[in-house]
């Protein structure tokens, strides 16, 4: 049989690139990290539930294992493909964050409809999807800024001075993508999905900003988005009593059994660990304390566990994941990579910013989990597929001119 | 590179400098940002909750995890001499509620509910686990107020409401059904817990004591609250890991202090010899109309241990707090239905200016405290008492041992003596007319005041006081023993103020006060050699796993007197009851040494009557001192009881603690020396001849009477084997027919020795003579061991007590 040969495109040569060692590293390290933290903190959970002890454990360490596979599968494709796809991801979660309203489900459990069931893929929240959707769909847009034809109005429309002069400052340019993210971010507010939409809006923004978006943008938007924070903390009656169970968690009217609860049984779990932690798998607070501990309280067994030293290195990885991240970002070929990358690094270090701040009571609670660590299949199976895009796009950094 | 076609340009996406530079430096921020500084104050805060308030929180998170449980340590067991147990720990359990828990399991049930009804599954078949349910059900298992049980379970935050202490065992049954049957193991819990345990009831209950149950089963009384560190043990806990529902995780973090169970103690006191005591004192106490009780204690001479110690109103230790004597019981009724008014309490309270309602009230829970606290105290250590004549064998053994007197020394007594420095009117002996003259051992057998007095005289107040000391009447006997005064107890004159009438009075035993105690280990001392032995009733503790812990020695205080004085104090008291004063504690067959003693009180017409008793009189195994408190004289001022019982040591203490000794001798096996008298068995004489018989029955002490006329014996009474007092006739049948009718027996009380014997014999009956049986023609039958009027076989031996009415008089 004759197997037909041609040459490789010059595309296609540089998709062959060498992958990112360290950041690779850093990822499976990070994910088989996980899934052993996931096995720890949710046997008892699953052994109360009436669940074989390492029910979750496998499903996390099944998704884990497809979701590297999938990384590495996804890092072999040409990162340019994405450019192409990042409409339809993106249409694709706007579809679907308008489908979880009708067919989603999760009220029951957390009080809001963030998750949807598709075949095959099973349950999940399309707000992964959205995160992504944007910042590919950002990328995409914004890497083409410089060369984008301006539109103009008419000369004789009354308006075409302003218009004229908007565009020369810059203030037209990011309108179509306020749009977008307005249009997501009311949509997963709807759900409602407060730390959802705070994500995608930092993810979006991140990308936003390192395209170039004039600076004013971010300071107004900054201050803006300060006023309104400020706003609802003092004036809002809800935000109010969470504000006043972040200072004191004991003070939430039932004694620290109440909202309080969650953010007290994490202290106790991070308390506890002191400097070198009660163990791998000693932890105390698993055991129907604190709820969530596979979840969204995941850090706070690794910190009881694993002690001050054990998250500090655990936190260390995230950091180098983040720094070689931005590294692959500014090495990147394109801009289209740097901004896709960026996006993805921005929102994985807010991601793990915003978990651990929470379960530590920096900031006052939100449901936000831990890439990489939280229990949820596709979410893992999500970062792990971005990651892939990340890996991708380094594969393409040229290689250092020889002297 | 890319190219596209836009319109009529080519637009060449081309480097761009200027956009890259800005990705560039925008990117380079954002690293700055998320990839170093957010992370800043994470490690910040991190660092304060990890390293800065681990420990606070570290507590916080412990004492939630964990549930620390109390092991109670089993409390020690209190044997007797013979390992009986007299005190013993056995578990019981205490209810404990939970509220916090229960109101969870009702969360739990109506989410099954409202499960099921969603589902359409099963509802539980169980009922709803509400309070009232719970509460319904648990007051009719332990017998409480539901709404008792409800206020309880009102306490929503409490995770421990002991509704009820230590049930028995069918409660804690029926609980742990209702528990199972309900599903209400996650909020009502049976805890463990001990009970004190008196197997044998009253016996030794002063000495023993009781614990408070109410405050954690802490002896309260007696050798369980002396006692108390060494019974205890050390209470052990259990700190179990649970989980955030409150199951516990058995398999970690689990924590187990041991309890440490207490030691026991093993007791000098024989439970044999202990019951003996309290019957003859309870005995007493119904015979003679005693309306403060007694005491009777029974002491190893020769160690200072104490072998019996009964004290009476008693109680019974398993519920202290239960009045059952039925002296006491007829002082409360007094009480409530009159004398009231005579209580402090109430006129304190009318003082007050209560109501007479309330000051009756007063009066009443005054004296139900008052005989609460007697019935508890051990009052044969606790309170003194004047002595009487007992006293005199302390004096006696001064003035031999000083060689003041000699058994040759005669006294005269002439019914009273003056004292010098004495105004009032002269000191009389118990006998008006005089004893005359006597010599030393009669003076003492007379219990003769005037002689003692002489003795005294002789002894000097230097020496008498030197032996009051010696005798340890100054101090305390230090016995292992709750209750005795630091002091002593005694109250005795200093020997400063201790003046020629006090040595007067102090010669006959009045005028001071000691300690039972102190009398009897003084009279240990005097007839056991001279030792003066530190009395103790805890022979030995044993740990839990039966080690011995610490074994009490015998602890000889100090010798007193010599051996020599001590053998003559025995000799001349063994005449006391060898035909003085204390005849009536003679018992056939022992030799018993003693004295007697009618102590005066301050109060009119309350004496205490005493008989301080040893035998064998050569070789004391046990030393006695058995006294009854105010018996009740027929009319005031009285000298008899309205049972005819003359008022004196000799006549009511003497009888009893004959018939102790005897006992107490008997089970000690301690051999009869028997005389002339004494019980022989009846030879088998069936087919001997007439002079074979007649020397069989000679060598047995045995005279015979023939009736028949026979070369052989065919048959006699009493038949082969009977014992009967030695020198009693035996029929013996030569051919005759043997009488096989039976006998009535008659009626003995009040008859003389020898009419009692003759009236007997006319019915082929026997007559076995106990009490004072040897002194003169006073003698008069008081009871038989088979009642007059039952019908018995000829030959059988009735065995007759008789008393001495002429024993004693007063002040002996």
């Amino acid at each position: 049989m004759k197997k037909r040969r041609r040459d490789l495109t010059v595309m296609q040569q540089l998709a062959r690139g060498p992958i990112d060692i360290p950041f690779l590293m850093l990822v499976v390290i990070l994910t088989v990290i996980g899934v052993i933290m996931v096995f720890s903190a949710s046997y008892p959970t699953a052994m109360n539930e009436g669940l074989s002890p390492t029910n979750y454990f496998f499903k996390q360490a099944t998704f884990g294992g497809v979701g590297l596979v999938a990384m590495y599968l996804i890092s072999k494709i040409n990162y340019q493909t994405f450019r192409g796809l990042s409409v339809f991801v993106l249409a694709i979660s706007i579809i679907l964050l308008v489908l979880v309203i009708p067919f989603g489900y999760g009220r029951s459990t957390v009080g809001a409809q963030r998750w949807i069931s598709l075949p095959i893929i099973g349950g999940f929240q399309p707000s992964e999807i959205a995160k992504v959707g944007v910042i590919m769909y950002f990328a995409a847009r914004l890497s083409k800024r410089n060369t984008e034809k301006h539109k103009r109005l008419p000369p004789r429309h009354p308006l075409s001075g302003l218009y004229a002069w908007l565009d020369e400052k810059g203030v037209l340019e990011p309108i179509p993508y306020f749009v977008v993210l307005g249009l997501v971010a009311i949509l997963m507010l709807m759900e409602p999905h407060m730390s959802g939409t705070i994500l995608v809006l930092m993810g979006g923004a991140s990308v936003l900003f390192a395209a170039g978006i004039r600076l004013y943008w971010f300071i107004g938007g900054g201050t803006a988005a300060a006023a309104g924070l400020f706003f609802i903390m003092t004036q809002t009656s809800y935000m109010a009593t969470r504000l006043a169970i972040w200072k004191d968690p004991w003070n939430d009217g039932m004694n620290g059994r109440g909202s309080g609860f969650q953010t007290i049984q994490s202290l106790y779990a991070i308390g506890s660990g002191g400097l070198l932690g009660v163990g791998l798998g000693k932890s105390r607070q698993k055991f129907l304390y604190l709820p969530e501990s596979e979840n969204d309280y995941i850090f706070s067994i690794v910190c009881e566990e694993l002690g001050f030293i054990g998250a500090a290195i655990i936190i260390l990885l995230f950091v180098l994941l983040i720094i070689r991240g931005y590294w692959i970002a500014v090495h990147a070929r394109d801009r289209f990579g740097a901004l896709l990358v960026v996006g993805i690094t921005t929102l994985t270090a807010v991601q793990v910013f915003l978990n651990i701040a929470v379960v530590t009571n920096l900031i006052p609670s939100t449901g936000i989990s831990l890439p990489f660590f939280s229990y949820g299949g596709t979410a893992l199976m999500i970062q792990l597929g971005e990651m892939g895009m990340v890996l991708s796009v380094s594969r393409q950094i040229p290689a250092p001119k020889q002297e | 590179m890319a190219q596209r076609k836009r319109g009529n340009r080519i637009v060449r996406q081309r480097p761009d400098r200027r956009a890259n530079r800005t990705i560039l430096i925008r990117s380079l921020f954002l690293m700055a940002i998320f990839g170093l500084l957010a992370f800043i104050p994470l490690f910040v805060k991190l660092w304060q909750i990890q390293i800065s308030q681990h420990d606070y929180y570290q507590d916080l998170a412990v004492k939630q995890q964990t549930r620390d449980s109390t092991v109670t340590a089993n409390r020690g067991t209190i044997y007797d001499s013979k390992g009986e147990v007299l005190a013993m720990s056995a578990t019981v359990y205490d209810v404990q509620l939970s509220p916090r828990d229960l109101q969870e399991t009702l969360e739990t049930y109506q989410e099954k509910v409202e499960k099921a009804q969603e589902d359409g599954g099963k509802l539980p078949d169980y009922p709803e686990p509400t309070d009232q349910f719970i509460a319904e059900n648990l007051a009719a298992i332990l017998d409480l107020e539901v709404d008792d049980v409800l206020d309880h379970l009102q306490n929503k935050n409490s995770q421990y409401e002991i509704i009820k202490k230590k049930i028995e065992p069918e409660e804690s049954e029926a609980v742990q059904e209702f528990i199972t049957e309900n599903h209400l193991s996650h909020g009502i819990y049976l805890m463990p817990t001990s009970k004190r345990y008196y197997p044998k009831g009253s016996l030794a209950a002063q000495v023993v004591g009781w614990v408070n149950p109410n405050l954690d089963n802490q002896g309260a009384y007696g050798l369980e609250a002396q006692f108390e560190s060494i019974l205890s043990g050390q209470t052990g806990r259990v700190v179990t890991a649970k989980d955030g529902v409150g199951t516990e995780l058995l398999y970690r973090f689990e924590d187990y202090y041991d309890a440490t169970d207490g030691s026991n103690l093993t007791l000098t006191i024989d439970s044999t010899i202990q019951s003996y005591c309290e019957s003859i004192l309870q005995e007493g106490v119904e015979q003679f109309e005693v309306q403060n009780g007694g005491f009777c204690i029974a002491m190893d001479p020769n160690t200072g241990a104490i072998l019996g110690w009964a004290n009476s109103p008693s109680f019974d230790p398993n519920d202290p707090w239960d009045v059952s004597d039925p002296v006491l019981l007829q002082y409360l009724e007094d009480i409530k239905s009159g004398e009231y008014t005579k209580e402090e309490a109430y006129q304190k309270a009318l003082a007050e200016g209560a109501s007479t309602e309330e000051a009756y009230e007063d009066a009443v829970s005054a004296a139900e405290t008052e005989v609460l606290t007697t019935q508890w105290t051990n009052r044969a250590v606790r309170l003194s008492y004047e002595p009487g004549s007992t006293f005199k064998c302390m004096v006696l053994a001064a003035a031999l041992e000083e060689g003041v007197v000699s058994e040759s020394d005669h006294f005269y007594c002439s019914g009273s003596v003056a004292v010098e420095g004495w105004n009032g009117p002269p000191i009389r002996c118990s006998d008006r007319d005089g004893h005359g003259d006597q010599d030393l051992a009669k003076a003492v057998a007379n219990s003769c005041n005037p002689a003692f007095i002489a003795i005294g005289q002789k002894l000097g107040a230097e020496k008498f006081y030197d032996y009051l000391e010696d005798f340890g009447f100054l101090e305390p006997t230090n016995i292992d023993m709750q209750g005795e005064p630091t002091g002593g107890g005694q109250i005795i004159w200093s020997r400063e103020s201790f003046t020629n009438v006090n040595l007067a009075t102090a010669s006959f035993g009045q005028r001071f006060q000691v300690t039972p105690l102190q009398l009897i280990t003084a009279a240990s001392s005097v007839v056991n050699g001279g030792h003066l032995m530190q009395p103790y009733v805890v022979s030995q503790i044993t740990d839990a796993d039966g080690n011995v812990l610490q074994h009490t020695e015998p602890t000889e205080v100090r010798q007193v007197i010599s051996e020599q004085t001590s053998e003559r104090c025995r000799a001349i008291l063994e005449k006391v009851v060898d035909g003085g004063t204390g005849k009536n504690a003679a018992v056939e067959g022992y030799r018993i040494g003693g004295k007697t003693g009618s102590s005066e009180t301050t109060e009119d017409d309350r004496t205490i009557v005493s008989f301080l008793g040893f035998a064998p009189a050569d070789d004391p195994q046990v030393v006695i001192l058995l006294a009854y408190d105010n018996p009740k004289p027929a009319y005031p001022g009285g000298n008899t009881t309205a049972g005819g019982w003359y008022i004196s040591g000799g006549n009511m203490a003497a009888i009893k603690a004959g018939e102790l000794l005897e006992k107490i001798l008997d089970y000690l096996g301690v051999e009869k020396s028997y005389s002339a008298t004494a019980d022989v068995l009846v030879p088998n004489l069936t087919g001997l001849n007439l002079a074979d018989a007649t020397s069989a029955l000679k060598k047995n002490n045995l005279s015979i009477r023939v009736v028949g006329d026979g070369d052989t014996v065919t048959g006699q009474i009493p038949a082969n084997g009977a014992s009967i007092p030695g020198g009693s006739e035996v029929v013996v049948y030569m051919g005759a027919e043997v009488p096989t009718d039976q006998v009535t027996v008659p009626n003995l009380d009040g008859l003389s020795m020898d009419q009692a014997k003759e009236k007997l014999s006319a019915l082929g009956l026997y007559l076995k003579a106990t009490g004072a049986t040897e002194y003169g023609a006073n003698l008069v039958a008081y009871d038989q061991s088979i009642a007059a009027g039952t019908s018995v076989d000829r030959g059988t031996t009735i065995e007759v007590r008789f008393t001495d009415s002429t024993a004693s008089g007063a002040g002996l």
